[in-house]
């Protein structure tokens, strides 16, 4: 069963109604975990061409701990990042982030929850072009609506050393500093997760150590969850977990 | 389980939209400049219809007292004021009179042309300035003097008889002397289209020429200028209302300086909303090209909308952001065409001046130009608001992996909702301010049905090119493929050619069937001749001596009253309320015959036709699609008023008229018991077995004059030839307005084309890496291109020559002839287009060198 958000919202305070969605998820015995998965299954394509890519899986992390997700290309890495982000559906199974199981939400508070709570770090960047750095890094926030997004946004880019390249649109930055805006735009809201999807793929190899670098310690001092998809079982090894997928399954958790 | 509840922050709203909106836009107007050139050709093109008009109905307006020669004029046809009645307007202020009629004017040396003679008095023109060459005082010009009256002409009678001022000629029994040239009359445009050049006289001069019969067709004019008349004075309508009260009996056509030409007002007004309608075709060919920008904006734009999303913006927000973006560029769009749009006025003027025949007072028109904003922005959104909605379909795993597009999804019910409410709305404006609704409401009807069969013409040649089994010549081959592949031009082509190649087969099918109607033959069997003021008495003598001048000729006379409609089934005629194509039966007065038999040109259709021998009360015979305009049945009561009498007759039946024979043809005809002892006079016409002969014609005119000097010949094709300038004059605006919407069409084919060409760069240096020479393509894309063009022109010729039929035949009420000529130009020209434009975007694919491209796919 689910509540109207719009009407609910009209009676209850927000924090207040946060604080019993945390006391609930207490209450159903999810634990400590920030993330819990259970029984996933997805499939993607139709017809013949459809493919079963996650098979009945579970994970649960911690509260702060950094997991590698590691495997071959196809293995259903990314999927499962984008399950875990709220970005795609799963056929069966259960979905918790933060307390919150995902089969609640429809798509629109499902994007405000991602908007809050869930920092994602692409391959590509994926910064709006058309937008300065400073811009983009305030848009998750504008978007939830806070007054001092932009304010924070400096911060955030200054903490990432970029505070001198503020009104620089994309294509005047390198694509480490793009990547460096990419996560201080991540990073903006103070999210409990930080989803990373091979954050170096498209970088060289000492501007890639700079941004995982940074990320990690981002991770360590915001105490933050991270979920690091990548091929590099040396970064994977830096996480506190490794775990790794072969044919959509869970091979070593 | 737990519940997930949260709120939209209030500092999200349509600030956040329209400020990511305009950061969007940074990179400049790039795709969109067809997207705002559309609307704001549209816009241009209502709202410079709009305002043109406006200007001239605002002229109209002020010069509304010159332009009827007073404060309120009084018209009788055919007879003059009683003397109690011009007692009672002399009462009222300054009376000055002036006669109508059409005469012969006749050189030394026994030439003729056919004349409207004004007969005016010598405080004529109590209002506006008559402009004469050599400049004199009217009473000058007009007087008796060396045995002629002094005369007036129009340039054109000069010219047409071969005269010069100084030069004497003779109407009537009356000798003129032309002393001047008339260069403007302030009172000309009331009157009408006049047949022949005007011949401006006194009204003593009239009176000698012995042309004023009793019954003979003239129409007298008294204008009253009122003592206090103010500009905004209400007394010129309070003194219609008291004449109208006074002398109920009088029978004439009251106008006020406020309705001084109502038949032009209303011709405006007509011609307007038909401009109007080609403006909105134009804006309705633009609106594909939106919708085609929208779609490959949204497209070009999947990476950052998907960001967008994952970053927290829900579907609702990115649309948001989007449609105000969508909004911004038809505002942009249409400021650009308000601000042509509302310069027009100043721009005709500026260029023409003083050669307008019309009162133009430019101004700007703020409800004109509010109007016109409404059309572009909300045909934006119609178009837009559908490839919009796909925006909250796009998937965040977009950014992941290449996911298939959501071209196929049918928009949420909350868009198509809003699609609805807005195509609804513009269904609205444009049927509830049209002039003719049912006019509005048939091109909104066939525009939605247009767009149906174009997208089903675009599905079935794609389902046709996918079917058809695979030829052997690579070239065909892949032009076929083309037609049909995902992401294929083919539905934005035919798109974006069909609805312009539509409007302009209808455009050049109208326009060549009146330019057929008018200026070229005759209909079969149509007179060559009308003579008109034809004494009663001389009827039979005159019937006679043409017979003998012209033996192989049919003649055929009538007798003539006019008449006003003043009430029928009971109803005052000005509160008759008919619709707009039968109002013209009220409007002024109408011929009038009477007969014992059915009149020749006619069927009765309802009723039973009188004996020739009856004698009760009055019946008349009504034209049957009037009388169902007026709402009138056998039985009902129709009042006209004839020579200052009201004469009341009981319509006995109801005939079915062929108008287009040119024969002489009445809505009214009465028992002849009727008008027994009324002065009237007779009009013939005189048709030619095998057409007519431009000498012998002459011959024929110059015998009438000799012999009847009263009686008026009119050639038929001088007189289609007066009312075909004045066609050629409106076909002329029609074109404009029609090539705004060629040039829209032109703009979104070569706007979908260029959607198009970075998958034709894409293939072009594939299938060249593989080892296809450009000629080969070159002749693939020229042969997709021709196919595609091929199937949309048969479309459009077919869909444009239904049009054109039934605006023809049922609205013009004219028949149509298909311009076959016109049509297969029109196919030309579009295949042309089509392949020429397509062929010019890709020989630019063509010369990309593959490795350059092939390094960043």
């Amino acid at each position: 069963m689910r509540a109207s958000p719009s009407t609910a919202a009209k009676e209850v305070p927000y924090e207040a109604r946060m604080d019993s969605i945390i006391e609930a998820s207490s209450l159903a015995g999810l634990g400590p975990d920030t993330i819990s998965i259970s029984n996933v299954n997805l499939s993607l394509g139709s017809g013949a061409a459809r493919v079963h890519i996650l098979k009945d899986i579970s994970l649960r992390v911690g509260q702060g701990e950094a997991i590698g997700l590691i495997g071959p290309s196809g293995s259903g890495k990314s999927t499962l990042l984008m399950v875990m982000a709220g970005l795609e559906r799963p056929d069966s199974g259960e979905v918790v982030l933060n307390g919150t199981a995902f089969n609640a939400l429809d798509e629109d508070a499902l994007a405000r929850f991602r908007g809050r709570h869930v920092g994602i770090v692409f391959q590509s960047f994926h910064l709006i072009p058309t937008m300065t750095a400073l811009e983009n890094v305030a848009v998750p926030l504008e978007l939830a609506g806070r007054s001092d997004a932009t304010e924070r946004a400096t911060r955030e880019l200054t903490s990432v050393g970029l505070g001198a390249r503020l009104h620089h649109y994309p294509t005047q930055l390198s694509g480490g500093e793009q990547q460096r805006v990419a996560l201080a735009r991540a990073l903006a809201p103070d999210p409990a997760i930080l989803v990373a999807d091979e954050p170096t793929g498209n970088l060289d190899e000492s501007t890639g150590k700079q941004i995982v670098d940074l990320l990690f310690a981002q991770h360590a001092e915001r105490g933050m969850t991270l979920v690091l998809v990548t091929h590099d079982t040396a970064l994977a090894q830096r996480c506190d977990r490794v775990v790794r997928l072969r044919s959509g399954r869970i091979e070593t958790a | 389980m737990t519940i997930a509840l949260e709120t939209v922050p209030s500092s999200r709203g349509p600030s956040l939209a329209l400020r990511y909106a305009l950061r969007e836009m940074r990179g400049g107007l790039s795709g969109f400049y067809v997207f705002v050139a559309c609307i704001a050709l549209g816009v241009m093109a209502i709202a410079g219809v709009g305002s043109v008009a406006a200007s001239l109905s605002e002229g109209l307006a002020r010069e509304g007292r010159t332009l009827l020669g007073g404060d309120a004029a009084f018209a009788l046809i055919q007879r003059e004021a009683k003397p109690d009645e011009l007692a009672w307007l002399n009462a009222r202020g300054k009376v000055s009179v002036a006669a109508t009629l059409r005469a012969m004017a006749k050189t030394s040396d026994g030439r003729l042309g056919l004349v409207e003679l004004k007969a005016v008095d010598n405080t004529y023109p109590m209002l506006g300035q008559l402009t004469l060459a050599p400049d004199m005082p009217v009473s000058e010009l007009l007087a008796e003097r060396d045995g002629a009256y002094g005369a007036a002409a129009d340039a054109t009678l000069l010219a047409r008889l071969d005269l010069k001022v100084g030069d004497r000629v003779s109407i009537g029994n009356a000798t003129f002397a032309i002393r001047s040239v008339i260069s403007a009359e302030p009172d000309k445009l009331s009157g009408g289209v006049g047949f022949g050049p005007r011949f401006l006289v006194s009204e003593a001069a009239l009176r000698a020429t012995g042309a004023l019969q009793p019954g003979s067709l003239v129409r007298w004019t008294y204008r009253v200028r009122l003592p206090d008349a103010g500009a905004n004075s209400p007394s010129a309508n309070a003194l219609a209302d008291d004449a109208r009260k006074a002398l109920p009996q009088a029978g004439w056509e009251i106008r006020t300086r406020d309705n001084a030409s109502p038949q032009l007002e209303r011709t405006i007004t007509r011609f307007t909303q038909f401009l109007t309608l080609v403006g909105l075709a134009a804006l309705l060919v633009g609106g594909v090209g939106v919708a085609n920008a929208v779609k490959s904006h949204i497209d070009r734009r999947r990476d950052v909308i998907a960001s967008f999303k994952a970053l927290g913006a829900t579907g609702r927000d990115v649309f948001a952001i989007y449609l105000t973006q969508v909004l911004v560029l038809a505002g942009v769009g249409s400021l650009i065409g308000l601000a042509l749009g509302a310069a027009l006025p100043f721009i005709i003027v500026g260029l023409f001046g003083s050669l307008l025949p019309l009162p133009v007072v430019p101004a700007v028109h703020p409800g004109e130009l509010a109007l016109s904003l409404l059309y572009g922005l909300l045909t934006a959104l119609a178009f837009g608001l559908w490839p919009l909605a796909r925006v909250h379909e796009v998937p965040v795993a977009a950014l992941f992996r290449d996911v298939a597009s959501s071209e196929g999804h049918r928009p949420r019910p909350r868009y198509l909702a809003w699609m609805a409410l807005v195509i609804a709305l513009l269904v609205a404006v444009v049927v509830g301010l049209a002039y003719d609704k049912r006019v509005a409401a048939v091109f909104v009807v066939s525009s939605i049905v247009v767009f149906g069969l174009l997208r089903g013409i675009a599905s079935a040649l794609m389902a046709l090119a996918r079917r058809l089994p695979r030829p052997r010549i690579t070239m065909l081959r892949l032009a076929i493929a083309n037609i049909y592949r995902p992401g294929a031009l083919t539905p934005s082509v035919v798109m974006s050619l069909g609805l312009g190649l539509t409007v302009l087969v209808t455009i050049t099918q109208i326009d060549g069937n009146l330019r057929r109607q008018f200026m070229a033959a005759l209909p079969e069997k149509a007179p060559s001749f009308f003579f008109i003021d034809i004494p009663s008495t001389e009827a039979d003598r005159f019937s006679a001596f043409l017979k003998d001048k012209a033996p192989q000729s049919s003649v055929e006379d009538v007798p003539m009253l006019r008449g006003r409609i003043v009430s029928a089934r009971g109803v005052k005629a000005e509160d008759l309320k008919p619709p707009p194509d039968a109002e013209w039966v009220l409007q002024s007065d109408r011929g009038l015959s009477y007969t014992s038999e059915v009149p020749k040109g006619s069927k009765v259709v309802e009723g039973q036709w009188w004996a020739p021998d009856y004698s009760g009360p009055p019946l008349v015979s009504f034209e049957k699609k009037l009388a169902d305009g007026l709402g009138l049945k056998i039985g009902d009561t129709v009042v006209v008023n004839v020579l200052g009498r009201d004469i009341s007759a009981t319509i006995g039946n109801m005939r079915s008229v062929d108008w287009q024979s040119l024969g002489i043809n009445f809505v009214l005809v009465f028992s002849p018991n009727t008008f027994r002892g009324a002065p009237h006079t007779h009009i013939a016409t005189l048709t030619e077995a095998h057409g007519g002969d431009p000498a012998r014609d002459a011959g024929l005119v110059k015998a009438v004059a000799d012999a009847f000097p009263m009686i008026t010949s009119v050639r038929v094709r001088e007189a289609l030839d007066a009312v075909g300038s004045v066609v050629t004059n409106l076909t002329l605006a029609i074109r404009g307005a029609s090539a705004v919407t060629l040039l829209s069409a032109i703009l979104v084919l070569g706007g979908a084309l260029a959607a198009g060409h970075r998958h034709r760069v894409y293939d072009a240096v594939i299938l060249k890496t593989l080892g296809a020479t450009r000629a080969r393509l070159l002749g693939a894309y020229a042969l997709e291109y021709l196919m595609i063009g091929l199937a949309t022109a048969v479309f459009g010729v077919l869909a444009g020559s239904v049009a054109a039929w039934l605006i023809v035949t049922r609205l013009m009420t004219l028949s149509f002839v298909w311009q076959a000529g016109s049509a297969a130009g029109v196919v030309l020209a579009a295949l042309i287009v089509t392949v020429g434009l397509g062929l010019a975007g890709t020989l630019v694919a063509l010369n990309q060198k593959p490795a350059s491209v092939l390094r960043n796919l």
